[in-house]
C-alpha cells in the first residue's frame, strides 16, 4: 500500500528529491519510522517465501510426528493437527495475506478515490447516479458474488485478489465523495477556479490532499478487513486449497482451539495485528509527511 | 479538558453495567439441574417438522421424540413393537401384516389406526408431496410407479388398511431390511383431518397432533423448541416433564453452557473437537461407534484410476491409523466398507496397508517411483475434518508413492454439484447408515445408485447386493455381503474406506437412563432427572 | 430537505429493481440447487420437488413470476424451511437484530467518537498511542475471536455474564460489545483523522493559541464539520448492524436475521436470498438518504441532489 500511495501522490510530476525529503521527514516521527521498517521486514519475508527461499528448516506442508505440540525450541510457534511447524506456515502464509493487503488497498485507493472524486466534484445528477451505483454494488450478496467468481474466474490467488478487490472500494468512494462535497465549497477552490485551473487539477492539487486523513484511515482499515475476509472466502470454498495457507485461514482454523491449543490462533493473529499496527502508524506518519500544512519542524 | 470527565463517564458506565448484571444477570448459571427438565442442544433450526418432507438429522431428533411408527428402535438398534404390537411376514418375505395395538393414542385422544398409516404412506409417495425420502418405500408394489407419475391411482400402491387395526404391506420383492424402515420417522402415521384442516401450517405447535412420548409446546424459530410429556402415550407418560431443545450452532458455546450447567447434555454434533482430549478422562464423557464411514472415492472412468492396480496401490499406500490421531474424535481406522458391528463384516475383506507392495503395483501399472503420473485432483468440501483428511492423504501418497496430488476445495453445494455431474479423479465423501443393516452401505456402490459417484459398475457386485437383500437366511446373507465387501475393498477398490466415526458425548450426572445408539438417533422416552446428592 | 427525501424514495424503486434483477440471475448462475443434498435423491423425486416449487420452468419465466409476486408484496417461500414464508422468517428475526444492532451502533458511536476526538486533541501523548493500539486490535481481530474471548472471560471464567442465548437484557451485553468493537475502532480512527484535519486549519490554530474559552467555542463549530466522514460511514454501518451479524448470532445463539445472509446462500434458498438482499438494499437506501440529509445539517454548504 505504501508504495502505491507514494507513487500516486508523487505522480504530479515531482522528482525523486521529494521522496528523499519525505523520507527525511518520516525519520523524525519515531513511531512511523519504526513502522516503516516493520512493514519492509514483513514484505521482505513475504517476497522471500514467495520466491521459495527456505526460511525455516521445516517446509510449510511437511508433517512430522509432533502433532499439536506447544511452542518449543524445536518448533518456536508449535505445530498444528498434522504436525506441521506453525512458524513455517505463518511465514508462508504471509505472502497471500500481504498481497491481499496491497492489492485491496491499491484498488480501494485508485478505484475508490477516482469514483468518489468524480461523484463528489461533479455533484448533481452524476453524483446521484454514481452513488446509487454504489448502493447497488453494496447491496448484492457478497457471498453469492464470491462463489460465482470462484466458479467463473477460478480459484487460487488471482480469484481471491479479484474478489476482495471488487468489494473493497465502495467505502472509500463514499468517503472521498463526502469529503469533496464538503471541501469544494471552501474559498480556496473558488480561488483556484478563478485562476483558471481545470477540474482535474483542482481535485488532484487542492481537494484530495486535504481529504487525505480520512482516506488513509479508510485504506488502513481495508487492509485487515481484507486479510480477514480471505478466511471467509475459504469458508465458502473460494479461498486457497489445502495445504496452502494464509494468516486468515490459519487464524480461522485455530480459533476453535482457543482453550486447548492457543498457539494455533495466537501467532497468526499476532502477525495480523503487528502488520495492521505498522500500517496504521505508517499511515499516520505519511499523512503528516505529505501534508504541506503540517508543521513538524518549528522554526 | 475532558480526561477526568471521561474517566468519570467510564466509571458510571461500568457501574451501571455492573448493577444491571447483578440484578438481571445469570441466576441460572449456578442452579445445576432443572427438575424434570432435560436441556439439550439441537444446534440448528429443524427445516421441517413434517416428518415426510424433512430429511435431516436435526428435524429427526425432534420428530423421534414426537412420533412412534409401526415399530421403534431400541438403543441396540433392534426394532421393538411400536404402534404395531405384532406383525407377520408372509409370502417368502414379500407380504407384511401389522397388527396395531388398540391403546395407541394421538395427543388429542383419538386412537391411532391403520388408516392413519395408509394415508401417511400414500401421502409420502404422492408426487405432489415431493417428499425426498419417498424412495424408502420404493420396495412396495407400484410405489415407484406412483411416485414418479407413471401411474396416477394411489389405490394400486401395495399398502392397505384391512380394518382399523390391521395394516397390510405388499412388496415387489423380499427386502430383508424392510422392517427397519417402519421405525424410521418418514414412515410414521399422519392424521388426514389435521392436514386437511390446517394445510401447510399443520406442523405449527398449536396445530400439530402427534402420537409419541412427547408433544411440542413451544417453537421459537431459530432459538428453542420445548417438548412436554404426552399423557396419552401408550407406554405411559415419560418421566421427563419437559425437554428444552436450544439451537446453538457453535460447539464451543454449547460446551460453555454445559460447563455452566445450562445444558445437561452435549451430543456428538455439539462436541468441540479441541475439547475431546481435555475431557476424555472425565466421568461425564461417553463414546460409542457410529454407523458412518468416510472414504476416498475414485472416478474409475478417469485416468489413471481406470487401472485397478493404481487404485489398489493408493489403498495400500494409506496408513489408516493416522486419521484418528489427526482428527482426535476417537475415530476407528476402516479397512472394510461394512462396519464391524453389522452382519457381513469379515476380516477376510480387509484391505491392508503395505507401502512396499503399493510401490510395486504402481510400477506394474506403468508409473515406477511415481514417474509420469498424470495430474490428479482431489475434491473435498469446505469442512475442517475433510481438509485434514485430504491433507494427510496427500502427504502419505507423496511420501509412499512419490505422487503429487492437487487438492481442490469447494463450497458445500458446489462440491455436491461437481460430484453429481462430473466427479473428479479422487474425492472425499462420507456415508451414514439409513438403517442398521449392511444393505444401506452396500447399495451405495451398485450401478443404479445415485450416490455412487465412482462410476464403478460391476455386475457381480450388483448381483450380490440384489440377492442378499432378498435372502431370508441370515448366514447366507452375511456371506454374500462379505464377498461384496471384499470386491469393494480388496479386488476392485473403487473406494478406500478410511475411518468410522465415533460419537463423543458428555452427560451431566443427574441425567439417568440416557441411551446411545450407533445411528446417533436421539430418543429420550426413558430419560429422567434425579436430584444429585 | 423534504424534497430530497421524497426524490430518494422515488429513485429507490429502480434501484431495488436493479438489485433484484442482478441478484436473481447471479444466484441462478451459481452451481448447486436447493435440493442438492449429501445423499443424492432419485431423479423422480428431484422432478417432484422442482415441480412443486416451479423450478422446472425456464429461468426467465421464473423471474417474471417472482417479480409479479413481489409487486403484490409476496416475498415468496423458503425451500429449506418447509412451509415457512420469507416474510414469516424475516419478520420474526428482524426485531432481534434491530435491538442488538442498535445497541451495538450506540456503543460504537459513544465509544468511538469521543475516543477519536480525545486522541486527536491529545495527539502524541500516551492516550493517543493507547487509543491507536486499542483500535488496531479492534480492526485486526476478527469478531469470532473477540467473541470467543469475551465468552471465555466473562461467561466461563468469571461467570458474571451469560455465555450465550437471548433471554434478558444481560444477555445482550457481550454480543453488543463483540459487534461494536470493530466499528468503534474504525470510528475512533476516522474521527481522529478528521478532527486533526480541522485542528490544522490556520484559523483554528489561531483560535487555539488565543485561549481556552475561545478555543472551546471554535471546537463546537469545527467538530460539526469534522463529523462528515463519521456520518458517511454511519450510513452503511447502520444498515449492516441492524440486519444482524452472522458471526455474533452464531457465537451467541441469537435468533437474528444476520445468519440468513449466509445460510440462505449456502442452502441456495432462492426466495430467502432475494428477501434478505432486498431488505438490506432498502435499508441502505434509507440510511444513505439520511446521511445526505445529515450532511446539510452538519455543513449547510454541502449540496446533495435527490
Amino acid at each position: 500500500m505504501t508504495a502505491s500511495l507514494n507513487t500516486a501522490l508523487e505522480q504530479p510530476a515531482k522528482p525523486v528529491s521529494r521522496v528523499a525529503l519525505a523520507f527525511a521527514r518520516l525519520k523524525k516521527i519515531p513511531a512511523a519510522y519504526v513502522a516503516f521498517w516493520v512493514v519492509c521486514l514483513i514484505c521482505l519475508m513475504a517476497i522471500l517465501s514467495a520466491a521459495g527461499v527456505p526460511l525455516s528448516p521445516y517446509a510449510f506442508d511437511q508433517a512430522t510426528d509432533d502433532l499439536l505440540v506447544a511452542p518449543s525450541m524445536k518448533h518456536p510457534m508449535g505445530t498444528d493437527e498434522l504436525g506441521r511447524d506453525l512458524f513455517a506456515r505463518v511465514i508462508y502464509g504471509s505472502r497471500l495475506s500481504i498481497a491481499i493487503g496491497f492489492v485491496t488497498a491499491g484498488v480501494a485507493f485508485l478505484l475508490g478515490t477516482t469514483y468518489g472524486a468524480i461523484s463528489g466534484y461533479c455533484g448533481g445528477k452524476i453524483d446521484t447516479l454514481l452513488m446509487r451505483g454504489v448502493d447497488i454494488a453494496y447491496s448484492l450478496p457478497d457471498l453469492l458474488v464470491m462463489i460465482l467468481i470462484g466458479v467463473l474466474v477460478g480459484k487460487g490467488t488471482f480469484g481471491i485478489l479479484f474478489a476482495l478487490g471488487l468489494v473493497s472500494w465502495m467505502g472509500t468512494a463514499r468517503l472521498v465523495r463526502a469529503q469533496l462535497l464538503q471541501l469544494k465549497e471552501e474559498e480556496f477552490v473558488e480561488a483556484a477556479k478563478a485562476a483558471g485551473q481545470d477540474g482535474f487539477t483542482i481535485v488532484m492539487k487542492h481537494l484530495l490532499p486535504n481529504a487525505m486523513g480520512p482516506i488513509i484511515v479508510a485504506l488502513t482499515f481495508t487492509v485487515p478487513s481484507a486479510i480477514l475476509s480471505e478466511s471467509t472466502l475459504s469458508f465458502i470454498g473460494l479461498g486457497l486449497s489445502a495445504p496452502e495457507c494464509s494468516w486468515g485461514t490459519l487464524a480461522s482454523d485455530g480459533w476453535r482451539s482457543l482453550r486447548a491449543h492457543p498457539h494455533l490462533l495466537g501467532f497468526p493473529s499476532l502477525f495480523i495485528f503487528l502488520t495492521v499496527l505498522s500500517f496504521n502508524a505508517l499511515g499516520d506518519g505519511l499523512r503528516d509527511v505529505l501534508d504541506p500544512r503540517t508543521r513538524l519542524f518549528k522554526g | 479538558m475532558s480526561q477526568s470527565r471521561f474517566l468519570k463517564a467510564a466509571a458510571t458506565v461500568v457501574f451501571t453495567a455492573a448493577t444491571l448484571i447483578s440484578t438481571t444477570g445469570c441466576s441460572s448459571t449456578v442452579d445445576g439441574y432443572e427438575p424434570d427438565t432435560f436441556r439439550i442442544n439441537l444446534q440448528a433450526e429443524p427445516p421441517s417438522l413434517d416428518w415426510q418432507t424433512s430429511t435431516d438429522s436435526t428435524s429427526f431428533d425432534v420428530v423421534s421424540n414426537l412420533m412412534t411408527g409401526l415399530t421403534q428402535y431400541n438403543n441396540d438398534m433392534k426394532c421393538e413393537p411400536g404402534c404395531a404390537e405384532k406383525w407377520e411376514v408372509l409370502d417368502g418375505g414379500k407380504h407384511f401384516v401389522f397388527h396395531l395395538r388398540k391403546n395407541a393414542r394421538w395427543t388429542d385422544g383419538k386412537p391411532v389406526t391403520a388408516h392413519d398409516f395408509e394415508y401417511a404412506w400414500k401421502r409420502l409417495l404422492n408426487p405432489a408431496t415431493a417428499a425426498s425420502y419417498a424412495f424408502f418405500l420404493y420396495d412396495i408394489e407400484n410405489a415407484y410407479e406412483y411416485n414418479s407419475g407413471k401411474i396416477k391411482d394411489a389405490e394400486l400402491v401395495g399398502v392397505k388398511a384391512l380394518d382399523d387395526w390391521t395394516f397390510s404391506v405388499k412388496l415387489k420383492r423380499p427386502a430383508a431390511y424392510f422392517l427397519y424402515l417402519t421405525a424410521f420417522c418418514s414412515t410414521c402415521p399422519l392424521r388426514k383431518d389435521i392436514i386437511d384442516k390446517y394445510g401447510d401450517r399443520w406442523t405449527e405447535p398449536q396445530n400439530i397432533v402427534t402420537n409419541g412420548p412427547f408433544k411440542i409446546t413451544l417453537w421459537k424459530h431459530e432459538y428453542k423448541i420445548e417438548l412436554s410429556a404426552n399423557p396419552h402415550f401408550f407406554e405411559g407418560p415419560p418421566r421427563l416433564k419437559k425437554i428444552k431443545m436450544f439451537m446453538i450452532p457453535e460447539q464451543a458455546t454449547a460446551f460453555g453452557l454445559f460447563e455452566n450447567n445450562q445444558l445437561d447434555y452435549i451430543d456428538n454434533r455439539s462436541f468441540p473437537t479441541a475439547d475431546v482430549e481435555r475431557f476424555r478422562s472425565s466421568p461425564l464423557y461417553r463414546s460409542l461407534p457410529l454407523l458412518r464411514c468416510s472414504y476416498i472415492g475414485f472416478n474409475v472412468k478417469k485416468k489413471p484410476f481406470d487401472d485397478k492396480r493404481v487404485r489398489q496401490a493408493f489403498s495400500m499406500a494409506i496408513d489408516r491409523t493416522l486419521f484418528p490421531k489427526i482428527l482426535r474424535r476417537g475415530e476407528r481406522p476402516a479397512y472394510t466398507w461394512i462396519p464391524p458391528s453389522l452382519e457381513g463384516y469379515s476380516e477376510e475383506s480387509k484391505s491392508e496397508s503395505d507401502p512396499q507392495a503399493a510401490r510395486k503395483l504402481l510400477a506394474e501399472a506403468g508409473y515406477p517411483e511415481g514417474k509420469g503420473f498424470p495430474l490428479t485432483k482431489v475434491l473435498y468440501p469446505q469442512r475442517e475434518d475433510a481438509k485434514l483428511v485430504v491433507e494427510s492423504v496427500q502427504e502419505q501418497i507423496k511420501k509412499n508413492l512419490n505422487v503429487k496430488l492437487q487438492l481442490e476445495v469447494n463450497e458445500w453445494k458446489v462440491y455436491l454439484d461437481i460430484l453429481h455431474r462430473d466427479p473428479p479423479q479422487m474425492f472425499r465423501q462420507t456415508w451414514g447408515a439409513d438403517y442398521p443393516d449392511p444393505e444401506t452401505f452396500m447399495n451405495v456402490f451398485t450401478t443404479r445408485n445415485g450416490n455412487n459417484y465412482t462410476r464403478w459398475s460391476n455386475s457381480e457386485f450388483d448381483d450380490l447386493v440384489d440377492k442378499a437383500s432378498a435372502e431370508q437366511n441370515q448366514k447366507k446373507r452375511a456371506a454374500m455381503y462379505a464377498k461384496g465387501d471384499k470386491l469393494l475393498c480388496q479386488d476392485e477398490v473403487p473406494i478406500i474406506p478410511i475411518y468410522w466415526a465415533t460419537q463423543n458425548t458428555m452427560v451431566k450426572p443427574w441425567v439417568k437412563e440416557i441411551g446411545f445408539n450407533a445411528m446417533d438417533l436421539q430418543f429420550f422416552r426413558k430419560v429422567y432427572i434425579e436430584k444429585p446428592n | 430537505m423534504l424534497a430530497l427525501i421524497l426524490k430518494r424514495l422515488l429513485t429507490a424503486v429502480p434501484v431495488l429493481l436493479v438489485v433484484a434483477t442482478l441478484t436473481f440471475f447471479l444466484m441462478r448462475m451459481v452451481p448447486g440447487g436447493p435440493f442438492d443434498a449429501d445423499k443424492n435423491l432419485p431423479p423422480a423425486i428431484v422432478a417432484n420437488l422442482n415441480a412443486k416449487y416451479q423450478l422446472d420452468k425456464p429461468v426467465a419465466e421464473q423471474y417474471v413470476i417472482y417479480l409479479t409476486r413481489l409487486a403484490k408484496g409476496d416475498l415468496g417461500i423458503s425451500y429449506k424451511y418447509v412451509n415457512r414464508t420469507v416474510l414469516d422468517i424475516l419478520s420474526e428475526a428482524m426485531p432481534v437484530s434491530l435491538q442488538l444492532g442498535s445497541a451495538a451502533l450506540l456503543l460504537a458511536v459513544i465509544i468511538g467518537v469521543p475516543l477519536g476526538t480525545l486522541a486527536a486533541v491529545k495527539r502524541g501523548t500516551w492516550l493517543d498511542v493507547a487509543a491507536m493500539f486499542l483500535s488496531t486490535a479492534g480492526i485486526s481481530v476478527p469478531g469470532f475471536v473477540t467473541g470467543a474471548f469475551l465468552i471465555f472471560i466473562f461467561g466461563i471464567w468469571l461467570k458474571i455474564l451469560p455465555v450465550a442465548l437471548w433471554e434478558s437484557p444481560a444477555h445482550m451485553i457481550l454480543p453488543a460489545l463483540t459487534l461494536a468493537f470493530s466499528p468503534a475502532a474504525y470510528l475512533a480512527r476516522l474521527t481522529r483523522a478528521s478532527v486533526l484535519e480541522i485542528l490544522e486549519k490556520d484559523w483554528v490554530r489561531t483560535a487555539r493559541s488565543k485561549g481556552l474559552s475561545h478555543w472551546s467555542t471554535v471546537m463546537k463549530h469545527t467538530l460539526r464539520n469534522a463529523l462528515v466522514p463519521v456520518v458517511t460511514v454511519l450510513g452503511p454501518l447502520t444498515a449492516i448492524l441492524i440486519t444482524g451479524s452472522f458471526v455474533v448470532e452464531y457465537l451467541y445463539a441469537i435468533p437474528g436475521m444476520g445468519r440468513f445472509f449466509v445460510t440462505a446462500v449456502t442452502n441456495r434458498d432462492y426466495d430467502l436470498i432475494m428477501g434478505t438482499t432486498l431488505i438490506f438494499a432498502a435499508l441502505l437506501i434509507v440510511t444513505n438518504a439520511i446521511v445526505d440529509v445529515a450532511y446539510q445539517i452538519l455543513d449547510p454548504r454541502m449540496k446533495v441532489e435527490g
